[in-house]
């Protein structure tokens, strides 16, 4: 009977230190849980508190008198007439009219700050489709500059005690912001451009779409080339080849690949296929090469992993009745292995999305105005055009790089819950 | 290794279907089978019989090659298929499979629906020429599992929702498709209740008039009941091979009757 309780007495001791070593654990991964997540909420925070302004865009309203007799020009005029016309001139006299009070030169170049410099084309092209107004007066709508944007969004009717403000506005351009506000002529819109210019040396006019294409772009290349490498190179190993020395050695390297800096790519890239091959630079075809080099290692081993969790039942199940190698593989292990397999694709594509390093050493870092049409055309990505906007001096980037950021991480968040979706939805359960 | 182990009984027949002469089974440097010789005979049904682990499904599966998919696994030996060497390297194992099918210890029926399952015999050996020859077929395998009453309005749903029975008979009718010679079953009726089990056996029966059987089983009943002759295997060696009647009256060899009346295994 002694002995009983005294085994019940050890028990219960050891299961009060097993209860505690328990609750123990649990609280350290709580803490490491709340730990990320912390990090997380403070990027977010940082990255939207800042980024957010940029979806917005300052305007000035400005009415312009299309004088004939400044422009030369007649709403009869042809096309070619108003190409020649002298829009620049045109556009600073009607400012002036409006402020006649401004003389100085210094008070002029300030006057003409204040919307983007963009301003003649634009009106030049709202005249080329409309040439009934010339000899008219119409209220138009212009972007403001930079640095009235930036003071307007976060400077204006907020007191600084010490009185400075963000970006360069100029204490009379900060004057004339306070009249246009009183007469409701300056406010904010939603960023049109943001998503549909590339980029530009004026914060005001730079916009994402071109990255956002060119990832797109590379991106396609990548898939294109990856996915169908990838898979072939993991069936054939899982599949077909024979378990010997030299397949463990690939294997080996394999694994190793996924594990070398994605830098390393970019130089073998830049020396392959531009140096080699004599493929142009900065191109998202040469992105894309570049980036299959660094994802298919990444997909390689997933889809491995997908092909080995189909059981060996069902490939003995088809191989009994006579099926070939071959048709085991495509008819069964090919379509349970498939989910994974695109799971693995997707995160594979989300890495390429996010790299920066490899392109730049393939000369993806050009600063490039236009959107690219096609593979061979000049581009940038996303995260390059982070890093370009993170290291301009211009107020007017700083928010245009979390923008950015969170147009990027949106994408990748997409991606990732894309690559869920369809695990759930793919994955068969036997 | 010691002398040569001596079969009891009568391994030999005249004119069988499968020939086995020699037969050794490696599992890398370990011995799995010993020299067997065994023949098999026409539109007959061999049961083999013993303990666990002493390898029937490894000789099982000599018989259709499909110790091939384990890299590990080395086969030696004469096995012939009416008199042609199965375990050539050179012949079409696809074919091989094709005339000696397998239902496999545990169901293994494929994700896909019912009906695919059944069908994709005939549709990779190209057997029915259309689709209302096909839906036939189909039928007339499920009908010939007693499983045709129970799945007749779900044929496209996906086989795994079957009952482990159900699975099992499906297996059987996704092997019957192929219209096969030599039916090779390990252990069919293991996950069966004994209604399921009197179907199988029925159907064993049934096939055996013009197909050639060699069923694995733990169930000295079902052995008694569905086969012609029985062999006894004992850690890889084949004990004693005689009519089914006497090897359970009166076996010949003592381990045999240890194990008949339940001394081993
Ligand atoms: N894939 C394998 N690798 C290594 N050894 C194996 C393998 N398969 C079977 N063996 C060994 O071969 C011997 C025979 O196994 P086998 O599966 O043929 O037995 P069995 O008679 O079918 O048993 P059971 O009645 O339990 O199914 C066993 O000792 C087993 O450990
Ligand atoms: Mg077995």
């Amino acid at each position: 009977m002694s002995d009983r309780k005294d085994i019940a007495l050890r028990r219960a001791e050891s299961l009060q230190k097993r209860h505690a070593a328990e609750t123990r654990f649990r609280w350290y991964g709580r803490a490491a849980i709340s730990f990320g997540m912390l990090c997380i909420v403070f990027l977010f925070t940082d990255i939207f508190s800042k980024g957010a302004g940029a979806f917005q865009q300052t305007y000035i309203d400005m009415e312009i008198h299309f004088d004939p007799e400044v422009l030369g020009l007649t709403p009869q005029s042809t096309p070619a007439e108003i190409e020649q016309a002298s829009f620049g001139s045109f556009f600073k006299k009607a400012l002036r009219q409006q402020y006649p009070d401004l003389t100085s030169r210094k008070e002029k170049r300030q006057l003409y700050g204040l919307v983007t410099s963009d301003m003649p084309l634009t009106l030049r092209n709202q005249v080329m489709a409309e040439p009934s107004l010339i000899g008219t007066t119409k209220s138009i709508r212009m972007i403001a500059d930079d640095d009235i944007d930036v003071y307007y969004k976060y400077s204006y009717g907020r007191d600084n005690e010490d009185g400075t403000s963000v970006g360069r506005a100029t204490e009379l351009q900060q004057s004339i912001v306070a009249e246009l506000a009183q007469q409701g002529r300056i406010g904010t819109r939603f960023n049109n451009t943001f998503f549909t210019a590339a980029d530009s040396r004026e914060p005001e006019l730079a916009g994402i779409k071109g990255a956002i294409v060119g990832s797109m772009l590379t991106l396609m290349i990548t898939l294109i080339i990856s996915f169908p490498i990838a898979v072939a190179t993991a069936i054939y190993l899982e599949e077909f080849a024979p378990k010997n020395k030299l397949t463990d050695f690939i294997e080996v390297n394999i694994n190793n690949l996924a594990a070398v800096p994605s830098v390393i790519f970019g130089l073998l890239g830049l020396a392959i296929f531009i140096n080699f091959f004599g493929l142009p630079r900065s191109v998202p075809l040469v992105g894309g090469l570049v980036l299959s080099l660094m994802t298919l290692p990444t997909i390689i081993i997933s889809s491995r992993a997908a092909i080995k969790a189909v059981p060996p039942s069902i490939r003995d199940a088809a191989l009994g009745m006579g099926a070939s190698k071959v048709q085991t593989v495509l008819h069964h292990v090919l379509p349970l292995a498939l989910p994974g397999m695109l799971t693995g694709t997707i995160i594979g594509m989300a890495q390429a999305l996010g790299e920066t390093a490899p392109l730049l050493m393939i000369g993806m870092v050009a600063f490039i105005v236009d959107v690219p049409a096609s593979v061979g055309d000049s581009a940038t990505v996303l995260p390059v055009q982070i890093f370009l906007w993170s290291d301009s001096p211009e107020r007017g980037f700083v928010e245009k790089t979390s923008a950015a950021i969170m147009v990027l991480l949106t994408f990748l968040i997409f991606m990732n819950s894309f690559a869920v979706w369809l695990r759930k939805r793919l994955e068969r359960r036997w | 290794m010691t002398e040569r182990f001596q079969t009891v009984g009568n391994p030999l027949l005249e004119d069988p279907k499968m020939r086995v002469r020699n037969a050794s089974v490696f599992y890398a440097d370990k011995q799995a089978i010993f020299d067997v010789d065994l023949d098999i005979g026409k539109n007959q049904v061999i049961s083999m019989i013993g303990p666990s682990g002493c390898g029937k499904s490894t000789f099982l599966r000599c018989l259709n090659r499909m110790n091939d998919t384990i890299d590990i696994c080395r086969v030696e030996g004469q096995l012939e298929l009416d008199g042609q060497d199965i375990n050539d390297r050179k012949i079409d194992v696809v074919e091989l499979r094709a005339r000696v099918g397998m239902v496999f210890q545990k169901p293994n029926p494929f994700p896909k629906s019912i009906y695919e399952n059944v069908a994709y015999g005939a549709r990779i050996h190209g057997l029915t020429d259309n689709k209302v020859q096909l839906d036939d077929l189909v039928e007339q395998c499920l009908q010939r599992c007693g499983l045709w009453k129970e799945v007749k309005d779900r044929l496209h749903e996906p086989a795994t929702g079957l009952s482990g029975g159900q699975q099992q008979r499906l297996c059987i009718a996704r092997a019957i498709a192929v219209n096969p010679e030599v039916i090779l079953m390990d252990e069919p009726c293991s996950a069966l209740d004994p209604i399921a089990t009197a179907t199988v056996e029925e159907l064993i029966h049934e096939l055996s008039q013009n197909f050639t059987i060699c069923i694995v089983t733990h169930s000295m009943q079902q052995a008694a009941r569905v086969s012609e002759r029985t062999a006894y295997f004992h850690l890889g060696k084949l004990i004693e091979v005689n009519d089914t009647s006497k090897v359970f009256t009166n076996p010949e060899h003592q381990l045999t009757e240890e194990y008949i009346t339940g001394r081993i295994g």
